[in-house]
Parts: C-alpha cells; structure tokens; sequence
C-alpha cells in the first residue's frame, strides 16, 4: 500500500516535471528524437532510468514474482550504468490476473522515465497489458509467459525469453531422436491441454526427423495403475516412452513400467514432471529417467548469479520457483539495449528513443546470458536455447548431456 | 375407447419385445466377437501381453470385488445404495499407511546383530498388523457412518439416504483432505513386499512379472471372500442377516435385534473395504484423500453388473470389470483411454439385457 502511494507521487511528480520540460521547448533534445515514432524518454540528470516489472507480488502466486523480480534485480545490479545514469527496477502487483496487468500496465506507461518492461509474468496479465504498451512504445521481455499464441498477436512490443511448450515439445523429440539415438518411441499424456500439446508435436516432430512413434495413448489423470496402458505398448517394444503430463502420473508410469514389459525402455518427461517429488516416490525405478526444465545449465555466468542471490536474499536460486535465471536474462537484454540506443542530451539529460528501442529488443541477435542464447525471431521468440535435460542419476536429477 | 387406446399404443406385445432384446443382443455378440477376431488376426500382441493384461485385470478387480461386497451387502439390508463406501476404503488406506510409517521408524537389531525397521525385521507382523488396523478403522467408520448418517433416517423415503449417503462421501473425502493433506503420499513396502518385482516367467521370449504385492493381494481377497461367505452360509450372525434382508418385520419377530445386524452390516462392510484399501496401497503405492473416489464408483458397477444384493454377483462383477478394463481395449483394439467407456458400456448392455445383473438378484423377496 505504501508503495503504491510512494509510486503514485512519484508519478505525479514526473507528471508535473514533464509538463514543465514541456512548456521549456525541448532544450538539448537529439535528432533522432523528432524522427522517431513514439518520441523519446527523457531521464533528466540525477534520476534513474526504470525498466518495468508487473508480477503477482502477493496472493497465492507471490512466490513467482518476488523470485522473479529479485533475479532481475540482480540483473540491474549487474548492468552498471549508462552514460553515468543507473538503472532502477519498478516491480508492480499484478496479481497474476488480467485486470491486475492491465492496471499495472496503464500506471507504468504513464511514467515517463520507464523504458522497457521485463515482463509480465503470468500469460493472462501479460495479454492485457501488450496493447497499453504497443500505444507508447515501451518494448517487453517476458521470462515466463508461456502461452503460445501470444506471439501471434501481432505485438510489435511483445518478446519472450520463456519457451512455449511448442518450443519444448520440438527439443524433446530432437533430443529423443539426435541425442540419444532412439528410432522407436511410444508417446502418452494426460489429456489435458499441456500434456496432449506436447505429446502432439513430440510425435509430429519425431516422425519429421524420420523416427517412428509406435505407440500415441491417452491415458487418465489421477489414477494408480498404467500397467494395462503401458503393457499394450510394450507390445510394440518402444525404446523411450514419452509423456507429456505432471509428476503424479509420470510417478505412477514410471514405477508401473518394469512390471509392463518396458524395463528396457527409457521414461521421458517434460517440465511438468521434473522436480524433487519425481525422484522421491518412484526411487530405484526412476533411475535413468529424463526430463526437462528451464533450470539453465551449470555455467560460470550461473554459478555467479547463484551465489549474488544467496548472498542478496539469503535462500537459494530456484526454491522459490524455476524462473529467476529467466528473469534476470530478460532485465539484461533490455538494459543492454537500453544502452545501444540511449543518447545523452546536451541538457543533461538522457533521451532515450522508444521506437529504436523497441526495434532493438526485437532485433536481439547473439546475445549470451545465463539461460543460454537469446535471439530474437519476427514475432518475438527469443529463446533459442529451449529447455534444459535432466536425468535421475543415483537418486536425484543431474544435467543431462547436451 | 380400450379399443381405441390399444389400436394406437405404442407398446409392443410382451412375446416380440424378449425376441428384439435376443436379436439385438446376439447381433451385438456377433459384432464383438468379429472384431476381436479381426484384432486377433492382426496379432498384434503376443501371449506375454494377454498374460501380462490379465493378471493386471485380475489383481485390480480383486479390490474391486472386495469393495463392491460392501455396497452389495448394505443394499440386500437397508435397499440403499452406500455412497461413501469408497471414502471408507481410504480410511482404512491411510489406517495401514500409519502403521508401517510407525514401524519403519523403530528401530530394531536383527538375527545378524544389523540394525534395521521393525518393518523389514519382523514383516508378519507388520502386515498384519497393519491390515487390522486398517480394517479396524474402516469399520469403525462404517459403524459411525451408518449410525450417524443412515439410522435417523431409516423411516425415511429411499432417496433421502441416498442424498446423505452422496453428503457424507463429500464430507469424509473433505475431512481426509483437512486432516492428511491434499498431497499424495507413498506407502512404505516391508522389503518381502517391494513394488514392482516378483515372479519372473519367461513367456513367448520376454519376461512377465508377477509382482509380489500384486500375488499377495489377489490370494488375500480370495481368501476374505470365501470368509466372508462362509459367514454369511454357515454363521448365526449370517443368518440373522439374511433374514433381516429377506424381512425385517418378521425377522423382528422372530427374535433378531434388526439394528445390530444391520450396524454388524456396516462393521463387515467396512473392514473389507478397509482391506481393499491398505491393499491398494500395497500394491499401487501412492494415494491421497481422494484414493477411494474411483474405485468406489467402479465397485459399485461391479456390484451392478453381478446382481446387486447377491455376494457372490459383486465377487464375479469386480473380477469381470478388472478384466474388462485391462483386457477389453485390447481385445477390440481400442485406445486404453477408452477402458472406463467400455466399462460402463457393458453395465448399460447389462442393464438393459438383464436388469438384475449377471447372476441376478439373490436376495429378492421385495424391494420397495
């Protein structure tokens, strides 16, 4: 609440300072400026240029946007400066919910000295808020909306370093098929619409690189015996199984599969089944077992923001959910374009042109972070790294080769 | 007008309508058994897989019968229909779950002076114990169940316990969830018992294993069922109840205290349910508060499908619906997805062919 009023005279008095710069015709304003089709953002000297943030800060999904802000912030930590001006991350409450990130949205546009948004978290907030964006320029960098079709909204605001499950499905069966050399696949899910989706493009995917799915089976969430299901698969003798679903039923397909005549076969997961439960309850069964996660490899980069989160929030990177990598990487490619594009006035102050900007962050090419290679395509998919694959090994999961 | 009314009713004389319900029938036999035989043309599976499907059916509908022996005994007393007999088989699931989390906590040193859990030093004992907590639970529930929730309204219209009995289910299931959590825990297996591994035969070039836990739990519902129907054939308790079923009023008369024998029901009931469920949780390993949902719903169609009322119709029921879920998908080569359709497919056949199920209903005298 305080905040919220702290932010609110804030925005007033950014409010009144612009209109008083207004009233002064643009002093020292650069060139590119009047040339650019959403004009500039002008940080006057002494303050901070802001990226912003909507996430559920509280709620039921508060955990997501505390760990998320807080690995952005680290991130503004990293970034230093530019042109002697620092960076600030404004996180607002979106509460997850559409009306929160449209609300969240139209307060953070208003605010002249923003620049870019490393967000929104959730796909239903982030829906709303792409159009209020889209009006003034300010570019976005989500590190979790995952929903497919927000990519093909037509946004030219909009990108994502979140993968969709799309993007997942399509690592999986190239994994499946390149990595480990499997020819003969079963694939099962759950039914719903996250499972059934990846389930679909592991399959299409895996009989495009020439493999062959002998077996595509729905089977029933909740239950506590596949063995009929995976018995009639082993028929076919596949040498993986992979499952699109969550953890409750990849535990009971696991354990079910040495008695169903698939010892020999390799259960393969998706994030939905990765995580500590998996290990905990299918135990010597699991071993060998692989899965996916956004949990980025083991790199110098990693290890150095695992321990400036410890270090800054005194509990480890990724108990709190498995997308602060992700949101410290989103925070690092905006500023890092801020940065491109940024020019300083002869004022003083420092203008930075929105619409560059927002054809910069799309334009991202090359750019390393810790989840890897971030390059953005025409519509704003800029994970090019996909997910990440674990396997059981002696009780708990490990990275698997890449 | 009777004239009249007869020109132009719709009802087809009595004769016609058995010989439409035979043709429909044979036509039905006609079409699966050609289908079958197209799939089994096709040989898609080898003898492992059939063996490895029946003995999957055969395990699963074990607990079924077990359970279903619950909602038949209770509908041959009191005409109604349990609906909270599946949350009574999760009592009894969480009941032998605590006993083994308890035992596996003790420690104890074993003949070879190695430290180890009474679970796997003395693991007789442990089941044991555990399969009379948890039946013990059970029909202390089901005691509770029927007293508080069925007896007040023993006078009442025959849909009224029903909607308590649908009431009491929600409220058990609700409770579970408050008291153990909505997580999904594990049971922990003596290490003679473990998951997964058993017998293992060598059939048609690939191995089938026949899982110890899977053995065990088909041998001991065998077992509580023919116990079960010794009790019922050859016991005072048996007969009191079988006259109670027949006829309360003349039991009453003849000297049998009706609302012991019925609570009595309720206790036996209970506990094989309550064996059903550490079974199930032997055998399967993972559940919650909402374990008994499912298989509540499937034994109470086994118990359809054999003849409600009649013990050893909901026996041969459980055992048909396991063995229709695993096997009939695959003999009509169909997705597995679709074992539930063809499960409730065979009830509505069951239903319509043959209303008082397969073996009928034993217990008729009058049912209104």
């Amino acid at each position: 609440m305080k905040k919220s009023v702290l932010f609110f005279v804030f925005v007033v008095f950014a409010m009144v300072l612009a209109s008083c710069n207004g009233a002064a015709p643009a002093g020292g304003e650069p060139e590119v400026c009047a040339s650019d089709e959403f004009g500039c953002a002008k940080i006057p000297a002494g303050q901070t240029v802001k990226i912003g943030m909507g996430a559920p800060m509280t709620g039921d999904y508060a955990s997501f946007g505390v760990d998320i802000s807080q690995g952005a912030a680290i991130a503004v930590k990293d970034a230093g400066t530019v042109e002697g001006f620092a960076f600030e991350l404004v996180a607002q409450d979106d509460q997850g919910a559409p009306e929160g990130g449209a609300a969240v949205a139209n307060k953070l546009a208003t605010d002249p000295t923003v620049v870019a948004i490393a967000g929104h978290i959730f796909s239903g907030a982030t829906e709303a808020a792409i159009p209020v964006y889209d009006k003034v320029g300010i570019p976005m960098m989500s590190p979790s909306a995952t929903n497919p079709p927000l990519t093909t909204l037509g946004s030219k605001v909009f990108n994502r370093v979140a993968f969709t499950d799309a993007v997942q499905g399509k690592f999986a069966a190239d994994y499946l098929y390149s990595k480990l050399g499997f020819r003969k696949i079963a694939v099962l899910h759950d039914g719903g619409a996250y499972g059934q989706g990846l389930a679909d493009v592991v399959r299409a995917e895996f009989t495009a690189l020439g493999g062959e799915v002998v077996g595509y089976e729905a089977i029933t969430p909740g239950e506590t015996d596949y063995t009929a299901t995976l018995s009639a698969l082993a028929a076919s003798a596949p040498e993986a199984v992979y499952f699109g679903g969550y953890v409750a039923e990849g535990v009971v397909l696991t354990n079910n599969m040495k008695q169903s005549g698939l010892e020999n076969a390799v259960f393969f997961g998706c994030d939905g089944t990765f995580g500590a439960e998996f290990v905990a309850k299918t135990g010597a069964n699991g071993e060998g077992a692989y899965a996916a996660s956004l949990i980025p490899p083991e790199s110098a980069a990693k290890l150095k923001f695992d321990a400036d989160y410890l270090a800054a929030y005194g509990v480890g990177s990724g108990t709190l959910s498995p997308y602060t990598w992700s949101g410290y990487d989103s925070a690092a490619v905006l500023m890092a374009k801020v940065k491109e594009v940024a020019v300083l006035g002869s004022d003083g102050a420092l203008y930075v042109p929105r619409g560059a900007l927002v054809a910069a962050v799309r334009g991202t090419s090359g750019f390393t972070s810790i989840t890897g290679d971030i390059t953005c395509d025409a519509v704003g998919e800029c994970n090019t790294a996909g997910p990440t694959f674990y396997i059981v090994k002696d009780g708990d999961w490990a990275q698997a080769e890449q | 007008m009777e004239a009249l009314r007869k020109k132009f009713s719709l009802t087809l004389p009595q004769n016609s309508i058995r010989i439409i319900r035979i043709i429909a029938a044979l036509l039905l036999l006609a079409l699966i058994i050609v289908r079958a035989m197209d799939v089994a043309a096709k040989s898609q599976f080898g003898a492992d897989t059939w063996l490895r499907l029946s003995v999957s059916g055969l395990i699963i509908g074990g607990m079924y019968a077990l359970i279903a022996i619950g909602y038949t005994l209770v509908y041959g007393i009191l005409f109604m229909i349990n609906f909270a007999h599946g949350e009574v088989m999760m009592i009894g699931t969480f009941g032998g779950y605590f006993v083994f989390e308890a035992f596996n906590a003790i420690q104890v040193s074993g003949a070879d002076g190695n430290q180890l859990s009474f679970l796997n030093a003395y693991p007789v004992i442990a089941i044991l114990l555990a399969f009379l907590a948890g039946m013990t639970i059970a029909a202390l529930s089901g005691l509770f169940l029927e007293k508080f929730a069925y007896r007040p309204l023993r006078g009442a219209p025959r849909l009224v316990p029903l909607i308590s009995a649908i009431g009491a289910s929600i409220f058990l299931q609700n409770a579970g969830q408050l008291l153990f959590g909505p997580q999904r825990r594990q049971y922990i297996n003596p290490v003679v018992l473990d998951r997964g591994i058993g017998w293992n035969l060598e059939v048609a070039g690939s191995t089938v294993v026949l899982t110890y836990t899977g053995i065990f739990s088909l041998i001991l519902s065998a077992i509580l069922m023919v116990g079960l129907y010794l009790l019922v054939q050859r016991t005072k308790l048996g007969r009191a109840m079988r006259a109670v079923a027949q006829d309360k009023k003349t039991a009453a008369l003849m000297g049998i205290n009706v609302d012991q024998i019925i609570s009595r029901t309720f206790v036996i009931s209970g506990a094989l349910a309550g064996a059903a469920g550490v079974m199930w949780g032997i055998h399967n390993g993972l559940f919650n508060y909402y374990v008994g949902f499912l298989p509540g719903i499937k034994a109470f169609t086994a118990a359809v499908l054999g003849g409600i009322g009649n013990i050893p119709g909901a026996m041969l029921g459980g055992m048909f619906l396991g063995i229709v879920e695993s096997v009939g998908p695959a003999v009509l080569g169909i997705d597995f997805q679709l074992k539930d359709v063809l499960a409730f497919t065979i009830l509505i056949l069951v239903l319509i062919f043959r209303p008082s199920g397969i073996l009928g209903e034993a217990l008729t005298e009058e049912k209104v």
